[in-house]
């Protein structure tokens, strides 16, 4: 396979050791966009308040900035959240994230590759399978009737630093735009019964005219996802407690 | 309890492999995985991986799914114990 089809973008760039070496940006043309699940629904997580401190969005400066010259558009979302559970409780939960009701559209899930490496860290390569839903209309502009996609992940664990950092993108599509996601789960620094999550994407879209619009878009989806893995994480939490026990 | 427990765990871990014929295997994999995962794991036994012969099992039909299914996964072939992402930095 053509090793520039995979792309980490430049926000794994920036944090190489946690997502591993950047490829090179992969020339293409392209005029549509990958729109993560979720783009039609919109759910807030059901529990409990959780704290959120959202991030503006902001173009990438260094690294970033090149690719943006070479790809046209990108934009960076961030956010932080807070989980009133303990970092080994939220861990056990994201590892065995799906499925759950919150991501109705990941419809398959394997584990490439695994091992604990020489510091006792837990490396995992997943892939992921979804089924997005665009409303045709957008599909129509788009020009693909894909609906399935497949995304890479890869996570850290280090059980003692207490650090899981997790990276995906997306793998196919990969002509037309990146998504690309680096989340980062550590204890909460003043509370140990509670864990911080710090979450960001990178979007990549190559040469679309409707760019800003695809692109708050899918700035949107992405916040909205991320509100549903949060949601995730807790109704794991709360239905697998027996179960992990 | 045991039943609720184990109905309960089932749902939680009912997903689906990409491929159709490796669900079962992933299913059992994921259940020794997450039980290793939780018991020893988080609690600093890192040695020992019950799990493997399960994992090679279901490894290599998830690679033949992987292929039949044309899905642009890299470097699968050469992955092996973490040697592809070299770690450089904490």
């Amino acid at each position: 396979m053509n090793p520039a089809h995979i792309r980490k973008v430049a926000l794994c760039a920036h944090r190489p050791h946690g997502c591993g070496p950047v490829r090179s940006p992969r020339r293409s043309h392209g005029t549509t966009a990958h729109v993560m699940c979720g783009l039609s629904a919109e759910s807030r997580p059901a529990h409990r308040v959780l704290t959120l401190r959202p991030r503006t969005e902001r173009s990438i400066p260094g690294p970033g900035a090149s690719l943006a010259a070479l790809c046209g558009a990108m934009r960076v979302w961030s956010s932080e959240h807070v989980f009133g559970h303990p970092w080994d409780t939220v861990i056990k939960a994201a590892m065995r994230k799906y499925p759950n009701p919150m991501n109705p559209c990941v419809v398959g899930v394997d584990v490439l590759e695994r091992s604990v490496d020489g510091r006792g860290r837990l490396h995992s390569h997943r892939l992921l399978s979804t089924e997005w839903g665009l409303p045709s209309l957008v599909r129509a502009i788009l020009g693909t009737s894909r609906t399935l996609t497949y995304i890479r992940e890869h996570s850290v664990v280090d059980p003692v630093e207490k650090k899981m950092e997790l990276c995906s993108t997306n793998i196919t599509l990969t002509n037309l735009v990146s998504v690309s996601e680096r989340l980062v789960y550590t204890p909460h620094p003043e509370d140990p019964g509670k864990t911080v999550l710090t979450q960001e994407a990178v979007i990549t879209v190559k040469g679309v005219s409707l760019g800003s619009y695809l692109e708050s878009l899918m700035a949107n989806t992405i916040s909205s996802n991320a509100k549903k893995g949060w949601a995730a994480i807790e109704w794991i939490i709360e239905n697998a407690e027996r179960a992990l026990s | 309890m045991t039943s609720e427990s184990a109905a309960t765990a089932a749902d939680v871990d009912a997903m689906n492999s990409v491929g159709e014929a490796c669900t079962d295997m992933k299913r059992e994999y994921d259940q020794c995985f997450n039980r290793w995962f939780a018991e020893k794991f988080l609690k600093g036994d890192g040695s020992g991986d019950p799990c493997t012969d399960l994992f090679k099992r279901y490894q290599q039909c998830v690679q033949k799914a992987i292929k039949e299914k044309e899905i642009p996964i890299e470097g699968l072939e050469f992955m092996g114990h973490g040697k592809e992402k070299p770690e450089s930095s904490s």
